[in-house]
Protein backbone atom coordinates (compact mmCIF):
# COMPACT_ATOMS: atom_id res chain seq x y z
CA UNK A 1 0.00 0.00 0.00
CA UNK A 2 3.10 2.41 0.82
CA UNK A 3 4.51 1.68 -2.41
CA UNK A 4 2.26 2.24 -5.33
CA UNK A 5 1.98 5.99 -4.85
CA UNK A 6 5.54 6.36 -4.72
CA UNK A 7 5.62 4.00 -8.03
CA UNK A 8 2.97 5.94 -9.98
CA UNK A 9 5.01 9.28 -8.95
CA UNK A 10 8.10 7.61 -10.71
CA UNK A 11 6.20 6.28 -13.12
CA UNK A 12 4.87 9.86 -13.83
CA UNK A 13 8.21 11.43 -14.26
CA UNK A 14 9.17 8.69 -16.26
CA UNK A 15 7.07 9.10 -19.20
CA UNK A 16 7.62 13.34 -18.61
CA UNK A 17 10.65 12.40 -19.67
CA UNK A 18 9.29 11.58 -22.88
CA UNK A 19 9.02 15.36 -22.95
CA UNK A 20 12.45 15.95 -23.16
CA UNK A 21 13.66 16.19 -26.18
CA UNK A 22 11.13 17.97 -27.42
CA UNK A 23 11.90 20.65 -25.04
CA UNK A 24 15.45 20.17 -25.24
CA UNK A 25 15.33 20.91 -29.06
CA UNK A 26 12.82 23.90 -28.40
CA UNK A 27 14.92 25.36 -26.00
CA UNK A 28 18.22 25.11 -28.28
CA UNK A 29 16.73 26.70 -31.20
CA UNK A 30 13.80 28.72 -30.26
CA UNK A 31 14.58 29.99 -26.91
CA UNK A 32 18.42 30.41 -26.68
CA UNK A 33 18.51 32.53 -29.63
CA UNK A 34 15.59 34.57 -28.45
CA UNK A 35 17.63 35.17 -25.37
CA UNK A 36 20.86 35.85 -27.13
CA UNK A 37 19.09 38.62 -29.34
CA UNK A 38 18.88 40.76 -26.12
CA UNK A 39 22.48 40.26 -25.38
CA UNK A 40 23.56 40.95 -29.26
CA UNK A 41 21.15 44.46 -28.41
CA UNK A 42 23.59 45.98 -26.04
CA UNK A 43 26.96 45.16 -28.60
CA UNK A 44 28.48 47.27 -31.01
CA UNK A 45 28.71 44.49 -33.52
CA UNK A 46 29.03 45.57 -37.04
CA UNK A 47 29.05 42.95 -39.65
CA UNK A 48 28.65 39.19 -38.34
CA UNK A 49 32.32 38.32 -39.12
CA UNK A 50 33.66 41.44 -37.02
CA UNK A 51 34.35 41.52 -33.50
CA UNK A 52 31.68 42.09 -31.10
CA UNK A 53 31.49 45.01 -28.04
CA UNK A 54 29.69 45.08 -25.03
CA UNK A 55 28.13 48.72 -24.77
CA UNK A 56 25.18 48.37 -22.75
CA UNK A 57 22.23 51.21 -23.44
CA UNK A 58 24.57 53.33 -25.85
CA UNK A 59 23.38 50.75 -28.91
CA UNK A 60 20.09 51.53 -27.60
CA UNK A 61 20.80 55.30 -27.23
CA UNK A 62 22.48 55.50 -31.09
CA UNK A 63 19.31 53.55 -32.29
CA UNK A 64 16.53 55.91 -30.73
CA UNK A 65 18.00 59.18 -31.76
CA UNK A 66 17.92 57.72 -35.73
CA UNK A 67 14.78 58.82 -37.50
CA UNK A 68 14.59 55.93 -39.61
CA UNK A 69 13.66 53.62 -36.22
CA UNK A 70 11.11 56.13 -35.47
CA UNK A 71 10.02 56.17 -39.14
CA UNK A 72 10.08 52.55 -38.88
CA UNK A 73 8.20 52.40 -35.88
CA UNK A 74 5.45 54.20 -37.18
CA UNK A 75 4.87 52.58 -40.08
CA UNK A 76 4.47 49.47 -38.05
CA UNK A 77 2.08 51.12 -35.46
CA UNK A 78 -0.04 52.02 -38.46
CA UNK A 79 0.67 49.18 -40.95
CA UNK A 80 -1.22 47.36 -38.02
CA UNK A 81 -3.58 50.00 -36.15
CA UNK A 82 -5.22 49.64 -39.85
CA UNK A 83 -4.66 46.06 -41.31
CA UNK A 84 -5.10 44.50 -38.57
CA UNK A 85 -8.98 45.68 -37.36
CA UNK A 86 -10.00 45.30 -40.79
CA UNK A 87 -8.84 41.89 -41.49
CA UNK A 88 -10.80 40.12 -38.35
CA UNK A 89 -13.59 41.93 -38.33
CA UNK A 90 -14.19 41.80 -42.23
CA UNK A 91 -13.01 38.53 -41.41
CA UNK A 92 -15.84 38.03 -38.92
CA UNK A 93 -18.89 39.55 -41.12
CA UNK A 94 -18.00 37.20 -43.96
CA UNK A 95 -17.79 34.07 -41.62
CA UNK A 96 -21.35 34.81 -40.52
CA UNK A 97 -22.16 35.13 -44.23
CA UNK A 98 -20.69 31.66 -45.37
CA UNK A 99 -22.55 30.30 -42.05
CA UNK A 100 -25.95 31.15 -43.79
CA UNK A 101 -24.65 28.65 -46.37
CA UNK A 102 -26.00 31.10 -48.68
CA UNK A 103 -25.81 30.08 -53.05
CA UNK A 104 -21.82 29.94 -53.89
CA UNK A 105 -20.74 28.74 -50.69
CA UNK A 106 -18.21 26.37 -51.83
CA UNK A 107 -16.43 29.07 -54.35
CA UNK A 108 -16.33 31.28 -51.41
CA UNK A 109 -14.97 29.21 -49.44
CA UNK A 110 -11.88 27.84 -51.95
CA UNK A 111 -11.58 31.50 -52.97
CA UNK A 112 -11.18 33.12 -49.73
CA UNK A 113 -8.64 30.04 -48.37
CA UNK A 114 -6.72 30.71 -51.56
CA UNK A 115 -4.01 33.25 -49.95
CA UNK A 116 -3.36 31.00 -47.14
CA UNK A 117 -1.82 29.04 -49.27
CA UNK A 118 0.91 31.26 -50.69
CA UNK A 119 4.08 31.93 -49.46
CA UNK A 120 5.46 35.38 -49.01
CA UNK A 121 7.56 35.10 -52.62
CA UNK A 122 5.01 34.18 -54.09
CA UNK A 123 2.59 36.56 -53.00
CA UNK A 124 4.80 39.32 -53.38
CA UNK A 125 5.61 38.25 -57.30
CA UNK A 126 1.64 38.62 -57.72
CA UNK A 127 1.19 41.74 -56.65
CA UNK A 128 4.31 43.18 -58.30
CA UNK A 129 2.72 42.47 -61.23
CA UNK A 130 -0.44 43.69 -59.99
CA UNK A 131 0.72 46.93 -59.00
CA UNK A 132 3.10 47.89 -61.64
CA UNK A 133 2.99 50.82 -63.46
CA UNK A 134 1.78 48.72 -66.61
CA UNK A 135 -0.07 46.12 -64.16
CA UNK A 136 -3.58 45.04 -63.28
CA UNK A 137 -4.57 47.89 -60.98
CA UNK A 138 -3.58 50.72 -63.28
CA UNK A 139 -5.14 48.87 -65.93
CA UNK A 140 -8.47 48.53 -64.39
CA UNK A 141 -8.25 52.13 -63.34
CA UNK A 142 -7.72 53.12 -67.04
CA UNK A 143 -10.63 51.38 -68.08
CA UNK A 144 -12.74 52.86 -65.75
CA UNK A 145 -11.56 56.34 -67.13
CA UNK A 146 -9.84 56.96 -63.44
CA UNK A 147 -6.29 57.72 -65.45
CA UNK A 148 -5.12 60.37 -62.95
CA UNK A 149 -5.56 57.68 -60.10
CA UNK A 150 -2.71 55.53 -61.89
CA UNK A 151 0.11 55.65 -59.96
CA UNK A 152 3.47 53.39 -59.44
CA UNK A 153 2.32 51.98 -56.45
CA UNK A 154 5.14 50.76 -55.31
CA UNK A 155 7.55 53.47 -55.79
CA UNK A 156 5.50 56.37 -54.82
CA UNK A 157 5.84 57.65 -51.20
CA UNK A 158 2.50 58.18 -50.98
CA UNK A 159 0.99 54.61 -51.64
CA UNK A 160 3.72 52.14 -51.05
CA UNK A 161 2.98 51.37 -47.10
CA UNK A 162 -0.78 51.34 -48.29
CA UNK A 163 0.42 49.07 -50.74
CA UNK A 164 1.84 46.57 -48.57
CA UNK A 165 -0.64 46.59 -45.71
CA UNK A 166 -3.46 46.13 -48.94
CA UNK A 167 -2.06 43.12 -49.45
CA UNK A 168 -2.21 41.86 -45.77
CA UNK A 169 -5.80 43.22 -45.70
CA UNK A 170 -6.39 41.19 -49.13
CA UNK A 171 -4.60 37.87 -48.01
CA UNK A 172 -5.80 38.18 -44.32
CA UNK A 173 -9.72 38.45 -44.20
CA UNK A 174 -10.64 35.93 -46.45
CA UNK A 175 -7.96 33.38 -44.14
CA UNK A 176 -9.94 35.16 -41.21
CA UNK A 177 -13.13 34.47 -42.97
CA UNK A 178 -12.47 30.66 -43.18
CA UNK A 179 -11.45 29.94 -39.69
CA UNK A 180 -14.04 31.57 -37.72
CA UNK A 181 -16.61 30.35 -40.71
CA UNK A 182 -15.35 26.64 -38.79
CA UNK A 183 -15.64 28.14 -35.35
CA UNK A 184 -19.17 29.50 -36.10
CA UNK A 185 -20.46 25.99 -37.81
CA UNK A 186 -19.11 24.21 -34.74
CA UNK A 187 -21.89 26.36 -32.44
CA UNK A 188 -25.35 25.07 -32.35
CA UNK A 189 -27.32 26.84 -34.50
CA UNK A 190 -30.77 26.85 -32.79
CA UNK A 191 -29.82 30.26 -30.47
CA UNK A 192 -29.50 32.24 -34.45
CA UNK A 193 -33.22 30.60 -35.11
CA UNK A 194 -34.22 31.65 -31.54
CA UNK A 195 -32.64 35.06 -31.79
CA UNK A 196 -34.67 34.68 -35.54
CA UNK A 197 -37.94 34.45 -33.73
CA UNK A 198 -37.03 37.54 -31.36
CA UNK A 199 -36.55 39.63 -34.54
CA UNK A 200 -33.07 39.62 -34.61
CA UNK A 201 -31.55 40.93 -38.43
CA UNK A 202 -28.50 39.69 -39.32
CA UNK A 203 -26.63 42.98 -37.86
CA UNK A 204 -27.27 41.91 -34.53
CA UNK A 205 -27.10 38.29 -34.94
CA UNK A 206 -23.53 38.77 -36.13
CA UNK A 207 -22.64 41.55 -33.18
CA UNK A 208 -24.62 40.30 -30.60
CA UNK A 209 -24.08 36.03 -30.71
CA UNK A 210 -21.59 35.45 -33.03
CA UNK A 211 -19.20 37.86 -31.98
CA UNK A 212 -19.60 37.05 -28.30
CA UNK A 213 -19.77 33.60 -28.81
CA UNK A 214 -17.07 32.87 -30.01
CA UNK A 215 -15.09 36.19 -28.23
CA UNK A 216 -12.21 34.50 -27.17
CA UNK A 217 -11.64 32.78 -30.29
CA UNK A 218 -11.53 35.66 -32.28
CA UNK A 219 -9.31 37.56 -29.10
CA UNK A 220 -6.60 34.99 -30.05
CA UNK A 221 -7.06 34.96 -33.71
CA UNK A 222 -6.58 39.16 -33.24
CA UNK A 223 -3.59 39.05 -31.51
CA UNK A 224 -1.90 35.91 -34.29
CA UNK A 225 -2.84 38.45 -36.75
CA UNK A 226 -0.93 41.17 -35.23
CA UNK A 227 1.74 39.28 -34.48
CA UNK A 228 1.99 37.85 -38.19
CA UNK A 229 1.11 41.27 -39.71
CA UNK A 230 4.20 42.66 -37.57
CA UNK A 231 6.77 40.44 -38.04
CA UNK A 232 5.87 39.25 -41.92
CA UNK A 233 6.04 42.30 -43.12
CA UNK A 234 10.12 41.91 -43.31
CA UNK A 235 9.86 39.53 -45.95
CA UNK A 236 6.93 41.47 -48.14
CA UNK A 237 8.99 44.73 -47.72
CA UNK A 238 12.45 43.11 -48.49
CA UNK A 239 10.82 41.59 -51.75
CA UNK A 240 8.31 44.90 -53.41
CA UNK A 241 10.08 48.06 -51.68
CA UNK A 242 13.28 47.16 -49.82
CA UNK A 243 12.07 50.13 -47.28
CA UNK A 244 11.82 52.67 -50.03
CA UNK A 245 10.84 54.99 -51.30
CA UNK A 246 12.63 57.51 -48.81
CA UNK A 247 11.56 55.24 -45.23
CA UNK A 248 8.43 55.15 -46.04
CA UNK A 249 8.08 51.27 -45.69
CA UNK A 250 10.73 50.89 -43.29
CA UNK A 251 8.89 48.55 -40.79
CA UNK A 252 11.08 47.78 -37.70
CA UNK A 253 10.71 43.89 -38.66
CA UNK A 254 12.04 44.89 -41.99
CA UNK A 255 14.51 47.71 -40.32
CA UNK A 256 16.07 44.49 -37.99
CA UNK A 257 16.37 42.41 -41.03
CA UNK A 258 18.44 45.45 -43.12
CA UNK A 259 20.65 46.11 -40.54
CA UNK A 260 21.52 42.47 -39.48
CA UNK A 261 21.80 41.46 -43.79
CA UNK A 262 22.32 44.57 -45.96
CA UNK A 263 23.98 46.83 -44.15
CA UNK A 264 26.21 45.44 -41.57
CA UNK A 265 25.11 46.38 -37.98
CA UNK A 266 24.13 43.49 -35.91
CA UNK A 267 24.02 45.85 -32.60
CA UNK A 268 21.42 48.25 -34.33
CA UNK A 269 19.51 45.59 -35.99
CA UNK A 270 18.74 43.55 -32.49
CA UNK A 271 17.75 46.76 -30.85
CA UNK A 272 14.95 47.07 -33.41
CA UNK A 273 14.66 43.43 -33.17
CA UNK A 274 13.86 43.84 -29.36
CA UNK A 275 11.91 46.68 -30.04
CA UNK A 276 9.69 44.59 -32.30
CA UNK A 277 9.50 42.03 -29.78
CA UNK A 278 8.26 44.37 -27.13
CA UNK A 279 6.12 46.21 -29.19
CA UNK A 280 4.34 42.49 -29.59
CA UNK A 281 4.36 41.71 -26.09
CA UNK A 282 2.85 44.86 -24.77
CA UNK A 283 0.33 44.80 -28.33
CA UNK A 284 -0.73 41.68 -27.05
CA UNK A 285 -1.47 42.53 -23.45
CA UNK A 286 -3.02 45.63 -24.70
CA UNK A 287 -5.07 43.48 -27.12
CA UNK A 288 -6.38 41.19 -24.71
CA UNK A 289 -7.05 43.24 -21.94
CA UNK A 290 -9.46 45.03 -24.23
CA UNK A 291 -11.02 42.35 -25.48
CA UNK A 292 -11.51 40.82 -21.56
CA UNK A 293 -13.16 44.57 -20.86
CA UNK A 294 -15.03 45.19 -24.09
CA UNK A 295 -18.33 43.01 -23.94
CA UNK B 1 -39.23 30.38 -43.31
CA UNK B 2 -41.97 32.80 -44.10
CA UNK B 3 -43.08 33.16 -40.86
CA UNK B 4 -40.06 33.55 -39.25
CA UNK B 5 -38.94 36.44 -42.31
CA UNK B 6 -42.26 38.47 -41.48
CA UNK B 7 -41.32 38.67 -38.19
CA UNK B 8 -38.08 39.51 -39.22
CA UNK B 9 -39.59 42.10 -41.13
CA UNK B 10 -42.28 43.60 -38.59
CA UNK B 11 -39.86 43.86 -35.91
CA UNK B 12 -37.55 46.45 -37.92
CA UNK B 13 -40.67 49.03 -38.19
CA UNK B 14 -38.07 51.63 -39.35
CA UNK B 15 -36.33 49.99 -41.95
CA UNK B 16 -38.51 50.00 -45.09
CA UNK B 17 -38.36 46.94 -47.25
CA UNK B 18 -36.65 48.48 -49.96
CA UNK B 19 -34.15 49.27 -47.84
CA UNK B 20 -33.85 46.47 -46.44
CA UNK B 21 -33.14 44.64 -49.81
CA UNK B 22 -31.26 47.71 -50.79
CA UNK B 23 -28.59 46.52 -48.06
CA UNK B 24 -29.32 42.91 -48.61
CA UNK B 25 -28.26 43.15 -52.29
CA UNK B 26 -25.37 45.43 -51.19
CA UNK B 27 -23.33 42.79 -48.61
CA UNK B 28 -24.31 40.20 -51.19
CA UNK B 29 -22.31 42.46 -53.52
CA UNK B 30 -19.77 43.20 -51.28
CA UNK B 31 -18.84 39.79 -50.50
CA UNK B 32 -18.60 39.10 -54.48
CA UNK B 33 -16.17 42.09 -54.96
CA UNK B 34 -13.95 40.88 -52.20
CA UNK B 35 -14.46 37.81 -54.21
CA UNK B 36 -13.01 39.04 -57.36
CA UNK B 37 -10.18 40.80 -55.68
CA UNK B 38 -9.30 38.09 -54.89
CA UNK B 39 -9.57 35.49 -58.42
CA UNK B 40 -8.20 38.26 -60.07
CA UNK B 41 -4.89 38.71 -59.05
CA UNK B 42 -4.89 35.10 -59.16
CA UNK B 43 -6.35 34.93 -62.92
CA UNK B 44 -4.27 37.98 -64.30
CA UNK B 45 -0.76 35.56 -63.11
CA UNK B 46 -1.81 32.67 -64.82
CA UNK B 47 -3.17 34.26 -67.91
CA UNK B 48 0.28 36.73 -67.81
CA UNK B 49 1.94 33.28 -67.86
CA UNK B 50 0.90 32.50 -71.07
CA UNK B 51 1.58 35.34 -72.93
CA UNK B 52 4.46 37.78 -74.44
CA UNK B 53 5.18 40.26 -72.64
CA UNK B 54 4.31 42.58 -75.30
CA UNK B 55 0.62 40.58 -74.84
CA UNK B 56 0.95 41.41 -71.26
CA UNK B 57 1.76 45.39 -71.63
CA UNK B 58 -0.97 45.54 -74.44
CA UNK B 59 -3.84 43.90 -72.97
CA UNK B 60 -3.28 42.50 -69.88
CA UNK B 61 -6.85 41.25 -68.68
CA UNK B 62 -7.57 39.31 -71.83
CA UNK B 63 -7.39 35.54 -72.48
CA UNK B 64 -3.90 35.24 -74.35
CA UNK B 65 -4.13 34.58 -78.15
CA UNK B 66 -1.84 31.95 -78.12
CA UNK B 67 -1.44 30.05 -75.56
CA UNK B 68 2.32 29.09 -74.59
CA UNK B 69 4.39 27.63 -72.04
CA UNK B 70 7.41 29.08 -73.15
CA UNK B 71 7.53 30.90 -70.42
CA UNK B 72 7.75 27.63 -67.98
CA UNK B 73 10.27 26.40 -69.61
CA UNK B 74 12.48 29.34 -69.26
CA UNK B 75 11.17 30.60 -65.20
CA UNK B 76 12.09 26.91 -64.66
CA UNK B 77 15.90 27.22 -65.83
CA UNK B 78 16.46 30.35 -65.25
CA UNK B 79 15.75 30.23 -61.59
CA UNK B 80 16.63 26.60 -61.15
CA UNK B 81 12.91 25.44 -59.94
CA UNK B 82 13.37 21.98 -60.64
CA UNK B 83 16.81 21.72 -57.85
CA UNK B 84 14.14 24.11 -55.88
CA UNK B 85 11.18 22.33 -55.45
CA UNK B 86 13.88 18.91 -54.83
CA UNK B 87 15.22 21.29 -51.93
CA UNK B 88 12.02 22.15 -50.34
CA UNK B 89 10.88 18.95 -50.83
CA UNK B 90 13.66 17.39 -48.29
CA UNK B 91 13.91 20.31 -46.21
CA UNK B 92 10.25 19.90 -45.80
CA UNK B 93 9.94 16.22 -45.52
CA UNK B 94 12.96 15.47 -42.90
CA UNK B 95 11.68 18.73 -40.98
CA UNK B 96 8.50 17.05 -40.74
CA UNK B 97 9.63 13.81 -39.44
CA UNK B 98 11.73 14.87 -37.32
CA UNK B 99 9.03 17.26 -35.34
CA UNK B 100 6.33 14.25 -35.27
CA UNK B 101 9.06 11.81 -34.05
CA UNK B 102 9.94 14.59 -31.26
CA UNK B 103 6.46 16.37 -30.70
CA UNK B 104 4.16 12.74 -30.33
CA UNK B 105 5.93 11.66 -27.58
CA UNK B 106 6.35 14.85 -25.94
CA UNK B 107 2.38 15.23 -26.55
CA UNK B 108 1.90 12.02 -25.18
CA UNK B 109 3.48 12.76 -21.65
CA UNK B 110 1.95 16.04 -21.12
CA UNK B 111 -1.20 15.02 -21.48
CA UNK B 112 -1.36 11.89 -19.88
CA UNK B 113 0.36 13.42 -16.29
CA UNK B 114 -1.51 16.24 -14.65
CA UNK B 115 1.12 17.47 -12.49
CA UNK B 116 2.67 20.81 -12.31
CA UNK B 117 5.53 20.14 -14.50
CA UNK B 118 3.83 18.88 -17.25
CA UNK B 119 1.61 22.03 -17.19
CA UNK B 120 4.53 23.96 -16.82
CA UNK B 121 5.84 22.35 -19.64
CA UNK B 122 2.43 23.02 -22.19
CA UNK B 123 2.80 26.78 -21.03
CA UNK B 124 6.51 26.71 -22.03
CA UNK B 125 4.82 25.76 -26.10
CA UNK B 126 1.88 27.63 -25.38
CA UNK B 127 4.08 30.75 -24.73
CA UNK B 128 6.19 29.94 -27.72
CA UNK B 129 3.41 29.89 -30.17
CA UNK B 130 3.10 33.51 -29.16
CA UNK B 131 6.93 34.01 -30.24
CA UNK B 132 7.65 35.24 -33.60
CA UNK B 133 10.76 33.33 -34.44
CA UNK B 134 11.04 36.39 -36.86
CA UNK B 135 12.59 38.21 -33.98
CA UNK B 136 15.56 35.88 -33.16
CA UNK B 137 16.86 35.38 -36.82
CA UNK B 138 20.12 36.92 -36.07
CA UNK B 139 20.79 35.03 -33.38
CA UNK B 140 19.54 31.82 -35.21
CA UNK B 141 22.27 32.77 -37.67
CA UNK B 142 25.10 32.77 -35.64
CA UNK B 143 23.56 29.14 -33.65
CA UNK B 144 24.22 28.11 -37.23
CA UNK B 145 27.86 29.29 -37.67
CA UNK B 146 28.51 28.04 -34.63
CA UNK B 147 27.32 24.43 -35.48
CA UNK B 148 28.77 25.24 -38.60
CA UNK B 149 26.27 24.41 -40.47
CA UNK B 150 25.99 27.84 -41.81
CA UNK B 151 24.07 27.61 -45.43
CA UNK B 152 23.56 24.19 -45.51
CA UNK B 153 20.06 22.58 -45.70
CA UNK B 154 20.74 20.55 -43.08
CA UNK B 155 20.27 23.89 -40.52
CA UNK B 156 17.02 24.33 -42.09
CA UNK B 157 15.93 20.73 -41.45
CA UNK B 158 16.87 21.38 -37.41
CA UNK B 159 15.52 24.34 -37.15
CA UNK B 160 12.02 23.94 -38.77
CA UNK B 161 11.15 21.21 -36.44
CA UNK B 162 11.44 23.38 -33.62
CA UNK B 163 9.65 26.46 -34.79
CA UNK B 164 6.80 24.08 -35.79
CA UNK B 165 7.02 22.45 -32.28
CA UNK B 166 4.44 24.48 -30.50
CA UNK B 167 1.81 24.19 -32.52
CA UNK B 168 2.33 20.35 -33.11
CA UNK B 169 2.73 19.58 -29.52
CA UNK B 170 -0.61 22.09 -28.47
CA UNK B 171 -2.59 20.06 -30.99
CA UNK B 172 -1.39 16.89 -30.15
CA UNK B 173 -1.96 17.34 -26.34
CA UNK B 174 -5.17 18.63 -26.59
CA UNK B 175 -6.52 16.00 -28.69
CA UNK B 176 -4.66 12.74 -26.72
CA UNK B 177 -6.35 14.56 -23.34
CA UNK B 178 -9.62 13.31 -25.50
CA UNK B 179 -8.94 9.57 -25.36
CA UNK B 180 -9.79 8.06 -22.06
CA UNK B 181 -7.48 6.82 -19.34
CA UNK B 182 -9.10 3.65 -18.64
CA UNK B 183 -7.85 2.38 -22.35
CA UNK B 184 -4.06 3.21 -20.95
CA UNK B 185 -4.76 1.83 -17.36
CA UNK B 186 -6.41 -1.86 -18.84
CA UNK B 187 -2.89 -1.91 -20.92
CA UNK B 188 -0.78 -1.19 -18.05
CA UNK B 189 -2.71 -3.85 -16.01
CA UNK B 190 -1.92 -6.21 -19.01
CA UNK B 191 2.12 -5.35 -18.55
CA UNK B 192 2.51 -2.65 -21.00
CA UNK B 193 4.86 -0.65 -20.90
CA UNK B 194 4.49 3.35 -21.44
CA UNK B 195 6.22 3.37 -24.55
CA UNK B 196 3.78 -0.05 -26.01
CA UNK B 197 0.93 2.22 -24.65
CA UNK B 198 2.16 4.94 -26.87
CA UNK B 199 2.84 3.18 -29.48
CA UNK B 200 -0.04 0.69 -30.16
CA UNK B 201 -2.89 2.76 -28.16
CA UNK B 202 -2.14 7.06 -28.56
CA UNK B 203 -0.64 6.90 -31.77
CA UNK B 204 -3.27 4.88 -33.67
CA UNK B 205 -5.94 6.76 -31.86
CA UNK B 206 -4.42 10.18 -32.50
CA UNK B 207 -4.48 9.26 -36.88
CA UNK B 208 -6.59 12.83 -36.91
CA UNK B 209 -4.58 15.44 -34.96
CA UNK B 210 -1.41 13.56 -36.40
CA UNK B 211 -2.81 14.10 -39.69
CA UNK B 212 -3.55 17.83 -38.71
CA UNK B 213 -0.29 19.13 -37.48
CA UNK B 214 1.14 17.58 -40.70
CA UNK B 215 -0.63 19.37 -43.18
CA UNK B 216 -0.52 22.40 -41.13
CA UNK B 217 3.25 22.14 -40.60
CA UNK B 218 3.81 21.29 -44.66
CA UNK B 219 2.16 24.42 -45.65
CA UNK B 220 4.19 26.91 -43.28
CA UNK B 221 6.95 24.96 -43.78
CA UNK B 222 6.93 24.89 -47.86
CA UNK B 223 5.84 28.97 -47.62
CA UNK B 224 8.52 29.80 -45.41
CA UNK B 225 10.70 32.49 -46.79
CA UNK B 226 13.07 34.57 -45.00
CA UNK B 227 15.13 31.70 -42.62
CA UNK B 228 15.20 29.50 -45.81
CA UNK B 229 16.72 32.83 -47.44
CA UNK B 230 19.15 33.46 -44.48
CA UNK B 231 20.18 30.24 -43.38
CA UNK B 232 20.52 27.92 -46.53
CA UNK B 233 21.69 30.52 -48.44
CA UNK B 234 21.90 31.55 -52.37
CA UNK B 235 23.37 28.47 -53.56
CA UNK B 236 21.56 26.83 -56.14
CA UNK B 237 21.99 23.37 -54.65
CA UNK B 238 20.57 24.61 -51.38
CA UNK B 239 17.91 26.91 -52.47
CA UNK B 240 14.11 26.24 -51.55
CA UNK B 241 11.61 26.64 -54.63
CA UNK B 242 10.48 30.08 -51.84
CA UNK B 243 14.11 31.36 -52.36
CA UNK B 244 14.55 30.27 -56.24
CA UNK B 245 11.32 32.06 -57.29
CA UNK B 246 12.17 35.96 -56.07
CA UNK B 247 15.31 35.68 -57.98
CA UNK B 248 14.05 36.07 -61.36
CA UNK B 249 12.88 39.36 -60.20
CA UNK B 250 16.81 40.22 -59.97
CA UNK B 251 17.49 38.94 -63.87
CA UNK B 252 14.31 39.84 -65.55
CA UNK B 253 12.95 42.68 -63.74
CA UNK B 254 10.14 43.99 -66.81
CA UNK B 255 9.96 40.26 -67.91
CA UNK B 256 6.51 39.72 -66.03
CA UNK B 257 5.49 36.86 -67.92
CA UNK B 258 8.34 34.61 -66.82
CA UNK B 259 7.96 35.87 -63.36
CA UNK B 260 4.33 34.51 -63.95
CA UNK B 261 5.02 31.12 -64.50
CA UNK B 262 7.36 30.53 -61.85
CA UNK B 263 4.86 31.76 -59.28
CA UNK B 264 2.50 29.34 -60.84
CA UNK B 265 4.79 26.78 -60.49
CA UNK B 266 5.71 27.31 -56.92
CA UNK B 267 2.23 27.73 -56.05
CA UNK B 268 1.55 23.75 -57.53
CA UNK B 269 2.46 21.56 -54.70
CA UNK B 270 0.08 23.64 -52.55
CA UNK B 271 -2.81 24.07 -54.02
CA UNK B 272 -2.39 20.27 -54.99
CA UNK B 273 -2.23 19.13 -51.21
CA UNK B 274 -5.19 21.84 -50.64
CA UNK B 275 -7.36 20.42 -53.24
CA UNK B 276 -6.68 16.60 -51.72
CA UNK B 277 -7.54 17.63 -47.77
CA UNK B 278 -9.83 21.19 -48.21
CA UNK B 279 -11.99 20.23 -45.60
CA UNK B 280 -9.36 18.61 -42.92
CA UNK B 281 -7.21 21.82 -43.87
CA UNK B 282 -9.51 24.13 -42.94
CA UNK B 283 -10.62 22.46 -39.95
CA UNK B 284 -6.97 21.63 -38.71
CA UNK B 285 -6.00 25.60 -39.01
CA UNK B 286 -8.98 26.43 -37.53
CA UNK B 287 -8.42 24.47 -34.38
CA UNK B 288 -4.24 25.12 -34.52
CA UNK B 289 -4.10 28.85 -35.61
CA UNK B 290 -6.02 29.37 -31.64
CA UNK B 291 -5.54 26.77 -29.57
CA UNK B 292 -8.57 26.23 -27.14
Amino acid sequence: MHRKPIRLQTRESLSLALSAPAVIWFTGFMILPLISMFYLSFTDWGSLVSKQNFVGLAQYQKVLSDPIFWAAFQNTAFQVAVAVPVMTFAGLMLAYYLNLRPRGVNLLRVLFFTPALMSISAKSMLFLGVFSTDGLLNFGLRSFNLESWTTTWLANEGTALNSIIAIDIWSGIGFTAVLLAVRLSGIPQDIFEAAEIDGAGHWRKIWNISYPVMKDYFGGLFMLQFLWTASNSAALVLLLTSGGPGTSTYTLSYLAFSKAFLQQSVGYSQVAAVSLFLFGVIGMLVIRRIFRSVV
Amino acid sequence: MSNSSVRQGLSKKSASPLLGSFLKTLSHLSVWIYAAALALPIYYVVISSMKTNQEIFLSPASLPKNWSLANYSLAWEAASLGDGLINSSIVVLFSLAINLALAIPAAFAIARSENRLSRALSGLFAAGFLIPPFAALVATVLLSIWLELFHTKLFLILYYPAMTMPLAVLLLTQYMRSIPKELAESAKIDGASQLQILVHIYIPLSRPAIVSVVVVNFINLWNEYLFALILAGPKVSNQTVQVALPTLTGVYTSDYGLLAAGTVISLVPVYLVYAILQRRLEGALAAGAVKG
